[in-house]
């Protein structure tokens, strides 16, 4: 899709790059965090082609010479700053989940139900995908869609990778981000990902026994990634744990 | 009447085919069906929205319908999951019309497919609910969870296989007995 009619764009981003996307919120200008919050308090209210940088400065509490110090190219410099703050902040929030947990299927339900509600309570982005429908929805269909995916898997793989070998935790990791966004798009009346223990049941349900069955062809799965074959920190002796 | 109702549907799929959605008028339908701007009215009253709107669902009908005749004779669930992931993720691939509008005017096309979507899920899941319970369920498993999640999953990977070759029926093989089926029927049957 033509991203450049869309003023929002989610960068892709490489796991080698994901350290300065999360150093993003504290760049050179001080006040860059305050301008995207304010940003994202008019998107909320006003999406993006309503939104003038004078609204900003208002929201953000700083005059337009501010923002424009902050932010020279302006307001598309600030709208790609929202989207990259916006998931170095998800991201993140991720890690710490992901990164704490006990064993394989606390990481799952947490990352999962972390991912859900910050998908659940953005309201910048409800308001978008009510009245610019074109901007959000075209990452989540068909070949935006899998670059999305993509980008999650890239950066939430490496947590898993502590429970099963890289290529594994990839496929696994991607296999989480489809279920949050199918669900986070299509909510279910049955199924609230947002509620741990309803989370806990598609894991213990669906996920964990598929896990199994993909480490039962884990030598297959590592072909298909080849620059994946011999991590080093990954030892291939250890059985997969998933408790 | 009902003839009308399809010929003008047909049209419909015509004229986006050739000038996409935007620039597709009542009155090009009108022509492309040789009816009158008013027989296209009395037929949908809702004008171009709803002529777009019930091209879309017409062409989802369509699908389903090659889908049905794809996994028909199937002997199994697997077979069944196997055949419909195959010819789906082929049909949208080589979906000039869909490919088209999705390059050229996704604004138009994704608030459509995204309401269409969950009528796609609902029939996936009908598709394979009768094959589920054949099959046979694993303990604490609901059919109608477990249906509902299946198409989900199958919706996620026919539009975007991420890190799948849906086109290698090793691949597609393995993706069934683990990703999809492995925690949702008794036994994983070797293949």
């Amino acid at each position: 899709m033509d991203r450049s009619r869309g003023a929002l764009r989610i960068v892709e981003v490489d796991a080698e790059v994901a350290p300065a996307a999360a150093s993003a919120v504290s760049h050179d200008s001080p006040h860059r965090v305050r301008i995207i919050d304010g940003t994202l308090a008019c998107l909320a209210r006003h999406g993006t082609a309503k939104t003038t940088v004078d609204d900003i400065a208002r929201e953000s509490g700083v005059s337009r010479a501010t923002v424009y110090r902050a932010f020279p190219g302006g307001r598309d410099e600030i709208l790609g700053a929202v989207v990259d703050t916006e998931a170095a902040r998800l991201f993140s929030a991720l890690g710490v989940r992901l990164g704490t947990a006990d064993g394989l299927a606390e990481a799952l339900v947490g990352g999962i139900v972390e991912a859900s509600v910050r998908l659940r309570d953005h309201s910048a982005l409800h308001f978008l995908v009510e009245h610019e429908p074109g901007i959000i929805l075209g990452h989540l269909a068909f070949a935006d869609s899998d670059r999305l995916l993509a980008t999650a898997s890239r950066f939430t793989a490496p947590f898993l990778a502590r429970w099963m070998p890289p290529a594994e935790a990839e496929r696994v990791a991607e296999w989480a981000a489809r279920i949050v966004l199918s669900y986070a798009i299509s909510p279910s009346d049955s199924t609230d990902l947002c509620d741990p223990v309803q989370a806990g049941r598609i894991v213990d349900t669906f996920m964990l026994p598929g896990i199994d069955a993909l480490h039962s062809a884990g030598v297959r799965l590592i072909d298909i990634s080849p620059h994946l074959r011999g991590h080093p920190t990954f030892d291939d002796s250890a059985p997969t744990s998933i408790s | 009447m009902e003839d009308a109702h399809q010929r003008i549907v047909e049209a419909t799929y015509a004229c986006v085919a050739r000038r996409g959605v935007a620039k597709t008028t009542v009155e090009d339908v009108a022509r492309e069906a040789g009816v009158s701007r008013a027989t296209v009215y009395r037929a949908f009253p809702g004008g171009r929205d709803e002529l777009i709107n019930a091209t879309v669902a017409w062409a989802t009908l369509d699908f389903f319908g090659r889908l049905y005749h794809r996994i028909e004779g199937a002997a199994s669930l697997e077979e069944v999951m196997e055949r419909g992931i195959m010819f789906a993720h082929r049909s949208i691939i080589e979906h000039e019309v869909l490919q088209r509008v999705m390059q050229t005017e996704p604004d138009k096309l994704l608030p459509i497919l995204t309401v269409e979507s969950n009528r796609i899920r609902e029939g996936i899941a009908a598709v394979l609910a009768p094959y589920l319970s054949e099959r046979g369920l694993a303990a604490g498993v609901d059919l109608d969870d477990a249906a509902d999640f299946l198409a989900r999953m199958v919706l996620s990977y026919i539009s975007a296989p991420g890190r799948w070759d849906l086109d290698d029926p090793d691949q597609v093989a393995r993706l069934v007995r683990s990703e999809l089926l492995a925690g949702v029927v008794v036994a994983n049957r070797v293949p």
